[in-house]
Formats: structure tokens, C-alpha cells, sequence
């Protein structure tokens, strides 16, 4: 999914390496996993178009969206379709989080406060949106367990955050193939009950790798409600002017 | 009968000091327990009003299921004609149509998310006092107005004033991006830290084309007569609207549940503080009766060699109990009965209290009224009445005991 950013800095990296030297194996190893499969999402850049489909029992609502990241800190998502909502946008740098409608004209920028909120109406929070990288640097890794399915190896990683790490999460528990596809992704509140989950249901090659084509993220309570998102087309590791990530270009699009 | 109950009445002034006493403690009591109650019971029927009074009205009409969770929506149809009829019917003081959402709200620089109601400008102050606590500027114009009233608090963190625009975005009916631009004309001081904060009011017309709701609303808020016809208000909503049969009629204690939890919680620790007083006056009781007893074992020792039955002689010792107690709270209820009326037609205020009622748009809060009702009134004296005769069959039953030989010996 396109903000799947991971915030792997060159310090962190370090921090993380010099980690790997005095931690034991299995805990390298999970965090080695965990940042694989986050640099998988999105390589050094990528433009990708997807659908995005908010079901509810009684309603259902599909969107499709073109969007643009570059490093781990920086993405533009625009909306396409339908018409209505057609040039929305959301710009992230960082944690910084800003929403453009063409029918106002304006650029908001996303306070603090509203990060819990939804986002576009989805399943996603606008926290989960800026934020899903921080689980590189923000949480201890474990492996679980080593599985194996459709011929594939499959890492079972529990992640529980570090005890100053500003998320609302219990834990989180990952399943992830030996190709570094994500295959599912569970989120525990304090209390370590399953709250979300995100599920893979399609994994194919596009723009040259392996990815995740269709995701699936539902509360565990209510499965007759999810967000599901498809991968239309989407291209790794080119050139993306760093103009893009800019208001003006969130405002007045150019790329 | 009749000289058993000279007996008593002579008994009784046969020690004045400390029938006075006794008489004196239950009067007080009395007096607190009379003149309390209904004015706890007052001081509950203001905060009732005055919280019911900012926003949520007597009773609303909403779609099952969105009071626990507010999804825009979980809309009713068509809610403006439902309004119009109930408001046709006559039968309810103020009836007012709500669209309600959640919404980002941005001045340019600062941007903080808001609750945001369309309202109908010309109803919505029969069941809301916020569109009389708008402090500058004015209230909304008309049902289709471009314009917003928002809380003092979020004006200041938005760093607005009268005339200001203010971008709005958030999520539609349809799950479109709903986003206007609207110029602040009016900003309310509710004194709710909450409403001041995180509210703001845009007509309903305004806030259906927004938010893409077509014809549908979230909420009619009515209000009726007093808070106490609950019943027969919401027995009148059921009959007016037995045809419809998408949405759900709540009352207030469903509206505001934290409300009803605050008295309950006050009323416990308040019956406690009651408890006590009571049982204070029934030790007092208590060891007059037992002194009675012990001086006078000879003189019942007499009675019984004459041959009055126990039976007798606890009937008499029953009789003072009850004439001193009765004298307690003729007292009482005399003095404290003159109390609560004269805080009734005077009301009772501290000071202070007048400016914040102005201030908050609620006259009928400068001054608290006892609740005058007889359950008010009666419980304290009753309580009284009841646990002393109870307690008074302590030091009866020691007469059962007595023999009439031995209890003459006893000095």
C-alpha cells in the first residue's frame, strides 16, 4: 500500500545494526525480516494506481487513487475516481500530514489530534497511514514461529512496542512470506486481543517484483466491514522529481 | 385507655428537662431532614434542566443504533416532515431537526476537528439555549444560509473572529470528501467546556448539501412541558409517530446517561449523611427511655404487685415513646414546613449564582426551589417516627423480665 513508509533513517539503520551485533540471532533476524518486507512495498520510489473498496454491510463505496513515494519519509496520493472526489489529496512528509480538496481550494494540514480519525472514510486510520513504518524502529521483534505454505517459507514476527513508543497498540503479530510479501497483519490492544487485521488474498508480480495485489483490512468484530485495497499497476524504484512532494504540487498538480 | 394515657402525659413531664431534650434533638432533625430533601431534590431538577436545556433536549428521535455510534449515515428520512408534524400536533414546546457530523475545521493556519450540527435556525432555540449564548455577532439566518456560529474556545484556537472564513472537511453520507468554506457570523459561550470547544452550527440545508444528505437528518431534539412529564411526553412521541417505524425515541436519562449516574451517585451519599442523622437521634432516644426504665423498677415493681399486666405497663411506656417523638416532630415539621415555604416563594441563591445564570442563558437558575412534594416531605419526619418506636421496644421488653417482688427491693 503506498504509505507504507518506512522511516528507516540512516541513524536508525545504524541503530538497528549495532543492534544485530549484541542482540541474539532470532530478534535480528525478525527486525532483518520486518524491514525487507517494508523496503519490498516500495523500493527507493514508486508511482502505483489503486482501488480502494469500503464495504459495509449495507453500502459500499469504491475509489481509485494514483499515488507517488519516494524514500521512506515521503508520499502524494490523489484521488481519481469517482468523479465527485476526483483531485482530493493527501501529502505526507514525515509525520506531517496535509489534505487538499478542490472544492474548497485548500490546503489543511492534518493536526495532531485528528490522527485517530478516519481516513477517507476507511477502515484506515490517518495514523496507520503515516505512521505503519514506525514498527521497524518503534517496536521489539520476535519470531514466533517459522511456517510453511503454498511452498513457501512463512515468518510468524510478534512486534511489542518499546515502552516510550507512542502507539496505541498492545502488539502486532505479522505473517510474512520468505519473499518478503506481508501476507497478514494483526493489531492487539493493551489488553492483547485481536482488534484489525489485515489480510493479503492476492500476491502477483508487478513493476518487476512481488507484491501484494488485493489487501483486506477488517475488524476482527465486525468482518462484514473491511477496506479493501487492489494494486492496479504499479512501477519500483524510478525517478521521482522531489517537486512532488511539495503543497504546490498537492495543490496544483504537475506530476 | 384514657389513664394510660394520663399516665404517660404526667410520665412524660416528670422529668421537663429531659423530655425538652429529647423533644429538641427530633425537632432539629426534623427540621434539617424537612427543609433538605426538597432542596436536594431542587438542586436536582436545575442541574436536569440546565444540562438538558444547552443541547439535548427532553427527548430526541434518532435511528436505532446511532446514539451508541454516530455514523452519519445512520440517517432518518425525509426528518424534516416528521418535525413538521410533530410540531403541527401541538403538542411539544420546542421540536427541532439535527444533522450531526464530525469535521475538521481549519482558519488557514490552525486546524482542529469539531462536531458540526445543522440546525433549523428559526426552531432550534426551542430546545437549545445555544443560539441565545451567542455572545458576538448573531445567530444563523436561514435554513440555507452560508454561514457557521461556532464554541469561543474553538474561535480562539482557530484564532477567528466575526466575518472569518473557516474551511470544513470531512466525510460525507455518500463517503464523498464533504468540504465548504463558511464565514463565522456568531460565536457562542455555553460555559460547557465541551460545546465551547468542539461545537459549531451551520443550517440544516447548508449541512445536507455539504454532507450530501439529501433529505435526511440524524436527529429531531424535543422538548416538552417539564423534565418530570417524561411519560406522558414520550407516550405522546410513540403515538405521533406509530407509523414510522425506522427510528427510535429516547429519553433523556438515554441522551445524557452520565446525568442520572451524578444524582443517583449524589442522592446515595446524601441518604447516608441522613442515615447517620437519624440514627444520632435515636441513641438520644434510646438512653432516655432506658434511663426512664431503670429509675422507675421500683414504681413498675408497685404496678405489677398491684396487679397491672406487663402488657400494660408496655403500652404506657409505648405511649410516651410516641407523644415524645409526635412533640419532636410537631416541632419540626412546624418550623421546617415554614422554612421550605418561605425558600420557596424567596428561592435560595448563593452569591454568584444570579451572573451565572445570566451568563448561561438559563433564568430559571438564579435561584434554587425546594421540590415540593410530599414524598419530599414526609420521608425525614417518617424515618424519624418509624426508627424511634422501633427502638423503643428495647427498653419495653426489659418490663417482661421484671418480678414484682425484686424489682420493689431495687432502689
Amino acid at each position: 500500500m503506498f504509505p507504507r513508509i518506512t522511516r528507516t533513517t540512516m541513524l536508525t539503520a545504524l541503530t538497528v545494526f549495532n543492534l544485530a551485533s549484541i542482540a541474539p540471532a532470532q530478534a535480528l533476524d525478525a527486525a532483518a525480516i520486518i524491514k525487507a518486507a517494508m523496503d519490498q512495498w516500495r523500493g527507493t520510489s514508486s508511482h502505483s494506481t489503486m482501488s480502494m473498496t469500503i464495504h459495509r454491510p449495507d453500502w459500499e463505496r469504491t475509489m481509485v487513487m494514483e499515488g507517488w513515494t519516494a524514500g521512506d519519509k515521503k508520499s502524494l496520493v490523489r484521488v481519481l475516481e469517482p468523479k465527485k472526489d476526483a483531485g482530493n489529496g493527501t501529502l505526507l512528509i514525515g509525520d506531517n500530514m496535509w489534505t487538499f480538496s478542490p472544492k474548497v481550494n485548500r490546503v489543511i494540514k492534518i493536526p495532531s489530534s485528528m490522527m485517530n480519525q478516519s481516513w477517507m472514510g476507511s477502515d484506515f486510520s490517518n495514523k496507520d497511514i503515516a505512521r505503519s513504518a514506525d514498527i521497524i524502529d518503534q517496536y521489539h521483534h520476535s519470531l514466533l514461529e517459522t511456517q510453511t505454505a503454498d511452498g513457501h517459507k512463512v515468518y510468524v514476527i510478534q512486534s511489542v512496542p518499546k515502552e516510550d513508543a507512542p502507539v496505541v497498540w498492545g502488539k502486532e503479530v505479522l505473517r510474512i512470506r520468505d519473499d518478503y510479501v506481508l501476507l497478514e497483519h494483526t493489531f492487539f490492544d493493551q489488553d492483547m486481543k485481536p482488534v484489525k487485521r489485515m489480510k493479503t488474498s492476492k500476491v502477483g508480480m508487478m513493476g518487476g517484483r512481488m507484491v501484494a495485489l488485493q489487501e483486506r483490512m477488517a475488524k476482527i468484530e465486525t468482518k462484514d466491514e473491511y477496506t479493501e485495497f487492489k494494486m492496479l499497476s504499479a512501477k519500483f524504484d524510478i525517478s521521482v522529481p522531489g517537486s512532488t512532494f511539495t503543497l504546490s504540487n498537492l495543490r496544483n498538480p504537475r506530476f | 385507655m384514657g389513664i394510660v394515657f394520663h399516665l404517660a402525659w404526667r410520665n412524660l413531664w416528670r422529668n421537663r428537662r429531659r423530655t425538652w431534650l429529647t423533644a429538641g434533638a427530633i425537632a432539629f432533625s426534623t427540621i434539617l431532614l424537612v427543609l433538605w430533601v426538597p432542596i436536594q431534590f431542587g438542586a436536582y431538577e436545575i442541574m436536569i434542566n440546565a444540562s438538558l436545556a444547552v443541547f439535548p433536549g427532553h427527548a430526541q428521535i434518532q435511528r436505532p443504533g446511532y446514539q451508541e455510534k454516530p455514523k452519519i449515515r445512520n440517517a432518518i428520512d425525509n426528518a424534516e416532515t416528521l418535525a413538521k408534524k410533530l410540531r403541527a400536533s401541538n403538542q411539544f414546546v420546542g421540536v427541532a431537526t439535527r444533522a450531526q457530523g464530525f469535521a475538521l475545521l481549519s482558519s488557514g493556519t490552525r486546524s482542529y476537528g469539531a462536531q458540526v450540527v445543522g440546525v433549523e435556525p428559526v426552531f432550534e432555540s426551542g430546545t437549545s439555549s445555544i443560539p441565545g449564548l451567542v455572545k458576538k455577532g448573531r445567530y444563523l439566518s436561514g435554513i440555507d444560509a452560508q454561514e457557521m456560529v461556532i464554541g469561543a474556545a474553538l474561535a480562539r484556537n482557530l484564532k477567528i473572529k466575526i466575518g472569518d472564513e473557516v474551511t470544513l472537511i470531512g466525510g460525507g453520507k455518500d463517503g464523498s470528501v464533504a468540504a465548504a468554506i463558511l464565514p463565522v457570523v456568531g460565536i457562542f459561550e455555553s460555559g460547557s467546556n465541551e460545546l465551547d470547544r468542539f461545537f459549531s452550527e451551520i443550517p440544516l440545508h447548508t449541512f445536507q448539501n455539504i454532507f450530501s444528505m439529501g433529505h435526511s437528518a440524524h436527529a429531531i431534539a424535543i422538548v416538552g412541558k417539564t423534565v418530570e412529564e417524561q411519560d406522558s411526553l414520550l407516550t405522546a412521541l410513540r403515538q405521533e409517530t406509530k407509523d414510522r417505524n425506522d427510528i427510535v425515541i429516547l429519553g433523556w436519562e438515554q441522551l445524557v446517561p452520565g446525568l442520572k449516574e451524578g444524582i443517583q451517585v449524589d442522592k446515595v451519599s446524601g441518604f447516608i449523611f441522613y442515615g447517620i442523622l437519624i440514627a444520632v437521634v435515636v441513641f438520644s432516644i434510646l438512653n432516655t427511655f432506658l434511663m426512664s426504665v431503670l429509675e422507675r423498677t421500683r414504681e413498675f415493681g408497685l404496678m405489677l404487685a398491684l396487679g397491672s399486666r406487663p402488657k400494660r405497663i408496655a403500652m404506657l411506656m409505648m405511649l410516651e415513646s410516641t407523644l415524645l417523638t409526635l412533640m419532636g416532630l410537631i416541632i419540626g415539621m412546624t418550623i421546617g414546613s415554614a422554612l421550605v415555604y418561605w425558600v420557596h416563594i424567596v428561592g435560595f441563591a448563593y452569591p454568584g449564582m444570579e451572573d451565572l445564570a445570566q451568563q448561561y442563558n438559563m433564568p430559571g437558575l438564579s435561584r434554587l426551589y425546594p421540590q415540593l412534594d410530599l414524598f419530599n416531605f414526609l420521608i425525614g419526619p417518617g424515618s424519624i417516627f418509624i426508627a424511634t418506636n422501633i427502638v423503643a421496644w428495647i427498653p419495653v421488653l426489659r418490663i417482661r423480665k421484671l418480678e414484682p417482688v425484686e424489682a420493689m427491693r431495687t432502689i
